[in-house]
C-alpha cells in the first residue's frame, strides 16, 4: 500500500511539475522515499541494473551503455537528466513502474553520485558497476578524495553480485578491486596520449605513499602507473584501447582489444577522455551479455549526453556545449576548445550552487593559460554565472585582456549574445548554469527537453 | 630587483587552487617590472630557506599530511621555523597554516607535533566549517573560502591576521581569523586567497621587498577585475 501511494504521488507530482514546464525529478523522488523508504529496493528487484559512478564521465558512459544495450535488443530505462542522487533514482524507478509496482522495463542504466553510491548499492543489487575515475571534485561536498574512494568501496562491498568494471589506468579507482578477481573487469588505454600530464590529484601511492613512476600518460593522473616501493601497479585491462589512428573534434578511430580479440572501432565522440567512457561502456555491456561485435558497432552511433559535447546551430553560431565540473574535466574541455581552431568564441558560465560546488577555487587548478598561448584559438570571451567576476579574474591571470572579457548576465541575454556570434562557439558551463542555458538554446532550435 | 619564491611541499600540499596564490604573486611582481623566480621544495628535499624572500605553504588532504611529519622531523621543520624567525615572508594556507603551529590534535585524541613557528594549537573536530567568508585586516577586508575541521587557538606570541566579518575563522568562536607573526601570514582562506585580495598580496610582497632591499615601492596596478571579484563576494556575504 505504501509503495502504491509512493508511486502514485511521485507520478502525480512529476506530472504537475511538467505542466508547470519544469523537469523536476528531485521533489517527486523525495516524496516517494518519504512515503516508502524502501521504494528503490522494491522497484529495482526484478530489474537488471548497471550502476555507473565516479567523478567524471558518468552521464556519457551511461548514454553509451544505454545505446549499446538498446542496439542489442534490450530496452533499458535510464535516469537521463543527470539527477543522480537516491531521490532522483527513486523518481525514475517510480516512473518506470505500474501503480502496483511492476516494472515496465526489465533493465536499467543508472547514473549514481559517488557519495550516494554506498546507499544506493544497499538498495539496488546491480548486475554490473562501472567506476569511471576519481578526481578532486567539489571538496566542500564530498570532502577529500580518500573519502570518495571509501564511499565507493563500501558500495562495492554491498554490490555482492555485480561485475565490477574499473578503470585500470586510474591508480585510485584500480585500488578498489575486490578480492574476487573473477568479478572484476578492468578497462583502460594502452597508448601514450598525454606528454607532461599533471598527476597532482594522485601523485603518490595509495598503498604506501611513495611517488609513482609512469610508463606513459593518458591524461591527469591516468596512465601506466607503478609504485617503485611496494609494487602496486596497473593491471592489464580486459577491455583496452590498444591503438589510436585518429583523434579529431568529431570523433576517434581506434583499435580495441576485448578479452584478447582485436576490433577496429569508430567512436563518434571527440577527445581522449571519451575513449575511457567508450571502453568502460564496452566492459559493462559485454558483462551483461552483449557481444563484443555489437558493442563496438554501437560506439560509432553515440549521441552525446545532455550538455556534454552537445551541439546547437543558432543562426551563424555553431555551438558546442561542454559541461565542466572540476579541474580535470575542465582541462579536457580547454584542450578541446583549443583544438577548435582560430576564431572560436569561448563562453564560460561559473555558478557556485550546491550542485556546482560552492567553492570555486578549482578554476585556479585548470590550465586556462593554454588558451592564451600562441595558437590558443580564442577570438573573444564571454563570462557569465553567479561567479562571473571570479571567472574573469582567473582569465586575466591566465593572460586574457580583462577589459575585452564581456560579462553577460541572464539566460536570455546570454543566449542572445551567443546567437549573435558568427562561427564556432564553445560554451563551458557548470552544472546549474548548464540547465537553464541548455533549455533556452534547445527551445530556440526546437529541441526536446530531456524529460520528453 | 628580483624576489625568490619557494613553494614548499607543492607535491603534497596542493589542495584546490593553491597554485593561484603563487601565480598571483609572480604576476603582480612582473607587471611592476620586478623579477620573480619560483622554486619548488617537495618532500625529501632541502634548501637554504633564508635565501628565499617568500615561502608559500598550501593546504592538503589528511592522507597526505601523514607523510609530512617524517619529513618535518628530518630537520626541515626547524629550518622553516628559523626562516620565519629570520623575517622571510610566509603565506601559509589552511593545512599549511595549521602546520606552522605547535601541534595538532585529532578529534580522536591523537596528537602530532608541528613546526612551532607560530604560537598556536589546533584541535580537530567532527564538524567542518565550510563556506565563503570575510574578515577585516590592516589591509582592508579579505574575502575567501574556508573548509576546515581544525579549531585553532592563538597564543600570546602571535596576533590574529584579522577579525571575522562573516564566517567562522580560526575556531568559529573568538572572532579571530588567521595569524600574523613577523612576516608570517597564516590564514584559513584556502585555495587562491590572493587573486581576489590584491592588497593582501601586495602587503606580503612589500614585506619581502622591505627585507631584501630595505624599501618597498609598489606601483599601483589596474586592479579592475580584482576589485570587482572582491566586491561581488563581499556583497553576497554582507548583503550590502
Amino acid at each position: 500500500m505504501r509503495l502504491f501511494l509512493a508511486i502514485l504521488l511521485c507520478k502525480l507530482s512529476r506530472w504537475a511539475l511538467r505542466l508547470l514546464g519544469r523537469g523536476g525529478t528531485a521533489l517527486p523522488g523525495k516524496l516517494a522515499l518519504r512515503l516508502c523508504p524502501d521504494a528503490v529496493a522494491r522497484l529495482s528487484r526484478d530489474i537488471r541494473c548497471v550502476i555507473v559512478t565516479g567523478t567524471n564521465g558518468k552521464t556519457t558512459t551511461c548514454r553509451i551503455i544505454e545505446q549499446t544495450l538498446r542496439a542489442a535488443g534490450y530496452d533499458p530505462m535510464a535516469n537521463r537528466s543527470g539527477s543522480n542522487l537516491e531521490r532522483g533514482i527513486a523518481a525514475d524507478l517510480c516512473a518506470n513502474a505500474s501503480l502496483t509496482g511492476k516494472p515496465r522495463r526489465r533493465c536499467a542504466v543508472i547514473e549514481c553520485d559517488e557519495a550516494a553510491f554506498k546507499h544506493v548499492c544497499g538498495e539496488i543489487q546491480p548486475e554490473a558497476v562501472v567506476v569511471t575515475n576519481v578526481f578532486r571534485d567539489q571538496l566542500d561536498r564530498y570532502g577529500e578524495v580518500t573519502h570518495t574512494l571509501e564511499s565507493i568501496r563500501i558500495g562495492l562491498e554491498r554490490a555482492k553480485r555485480a561485475t565490477v568494471c574499473l578503470n585500470a589506468d586510474d591508480s585510485l579507482v584500480a585500488s578498489l578491486a575486490p578480492d574476487a578477481p573473477d568479478r572484476v573487469r578492468f578497462y583502460g588505454i594502452d597508448v601514450n596520449l598525454g606528454e607532461g600530464a599533471d598527476v597532482s590529484d594522485a601523485p603518490r601511492c595509495i598503498v604506501c605513499g611513495a611517488e609513482y613512476e609512469y610508463a606513459y600518460h593518458t591524461y591527469a593522473h591516468l596512465g601506466g602507473f607503478r609504485c617503485p616501493k611496494c609494487g602496486y601497479s596497473r593491471t592489464e585491462p580486459d577491455v583496452a584501447v590498444v591503438g589510436v589512428d585518429a583523434l579529431t573534434t568529431d570523433g576517434s578511430v581506434v583499435e580495441l582489444r576485448i578479452d584478447g580479440e582485436i576490433y577496429p572501432a569508430a567512436v563518434s565522440l571527440p577527445a581522449a577522455y571519451n575513449l575511457y567512457n567508450a571502453a568502460a561502456a564496452v566492459a559493462a555491456a559485454t558483462a551483461l551479455g552483449v557481444s563484443a561485435e555489437s558493442a563496438v558497432k554501437s560506439l560509432a552511433q553515440i549521441e552525446s549526453g545532455f550538455g556534454r559535447m552537445e551541439r546547437f546551430e543558432l543562426g551563424g553560431a555553431k555551438v558546442t556545449m561542454v559541461l565542466v565540473k572540476n579541474p580535470a574535466g575542465c582541462d579536457r574541455a580547454i584542450e578541446y576548445l583549443a583544438s577548435m581552431g582560430e576564431g572560436t568564441t569561448a563562453v564560460f558560465c561559473l555558478n557556485d550552487g550546491t550542485a556546482d560546488g560552492t567553492d570555486v577555487s578549482w578554476i585556479w587548478d585548470a590550465g586556462f593559460e593554454r588558451l592564451f598561448a600562441p595558437g590558443g584559438g580564442v577570438k573573444s570571451i564571454i563570462v557569465s554565472g553567479t561567479r562571473a567576476e571570479d571567472m574573469r579574474l582567473r582569465l586575466k591571470y591566465a593572460g586574457a585582456d580583462e577589459h575585452a572579457v564581456r560579462i553577460v548576465r541572464g539566460v536570455g541575454e546570454l543566449a542572445d549574445a551567443i546567437a549573435a556570434t558568427e562561427g564556432r562557439v564553445c560554451v563551458m558551463p557548470t552544472y546549474t548554469a548548464m540547465l537553464p542555458l541548455r533549455a533556452e538554446l534547445a527551445g530556440r532550435v526546437g529541441r526536446k527537453e530531456f524529460w520528453k | 630587483m628580483e624576489l625568490k619564491i619557494c613553494h614548499i611541499y607543492p607535491d603534497v600540499l596542493n589542495l584546490y587552487g593553491d597554485r593561484g596564490n603563487v601565480l598571483t604573486m609572480k604576476k603582480r611582481l612582473e607587471w611592476r617590472g620586478i623579477g620573480c623566480t619560483v622554486a619548488e621544495l617537495p618532500l625529501g628535499e632541502r634548501a637554504a630557506l633564508s635565501g628565499f624572500d617568500i615561502c608559500f605553504i598550501g593546504g592538503g588532504q589528511d592522507f597526505e599530511q601523514g607523510l609530512l611529519l617524517d619529513d618535518l622531523r628530518s630537520g626541515k621543520g626547524g629550518e622553516i621555523k628559523a626562516a620565519a624567525e629570520d623575517g622571510v615572508a610566509f603565506l601559509c594556507v589552511c593545512g599549511g597554516y595549521q602546520l606552522m603551529g605547535h601541534s595538532y590534535e585529532t578529534h580522536t585524541g591523537e596528537r602530532f607535533a608541528f613546526i612551532g613557528a607560530l604560537d598556536m594549537e589546533t584541535v580537530g573536530a567532527r564538524e567542518r566549517m565550510i563556506g565563503n567568508f570575510a574578515f577585516e585586516t590592516e589591509f582592508g577586508a579579505v574575502v575567501g573560502f574556508e573548509n576546515h575541521s581544525g579549531r585553532t587557538r592563538l597564543g600570546g606570541g602571535v596576533k590574529p591576521l584579522g577579525r571575522v566579518i562573516r564566517g567562522y575563522g580560526n575556531n568559529g568562536e573568538d572572532g579571530t581569523e588567521g595569524a600574523r607573526y613577523k612576516n608570517v601570514f597564516g590564514t584559513y582562506s584556502h585555495g587562491p586567497v590572493l587573486p581576489k585580495n590584491p592588497d593582501f598580496c601586495d602587503a606580503i610582497l612589500a614585506a619581502a621587498l622591505e627585507r631584501r632591499y630595505g624599501r618597498a615601492e609598489l606601483a599601483p596596478l589596474d586592479d579592475f577585475s580584482e576589485r570587482e571579484a572582491h566586491e561581488s563576494v563581499l556583497r553576497s556575504l554582507t548583503g550590502a
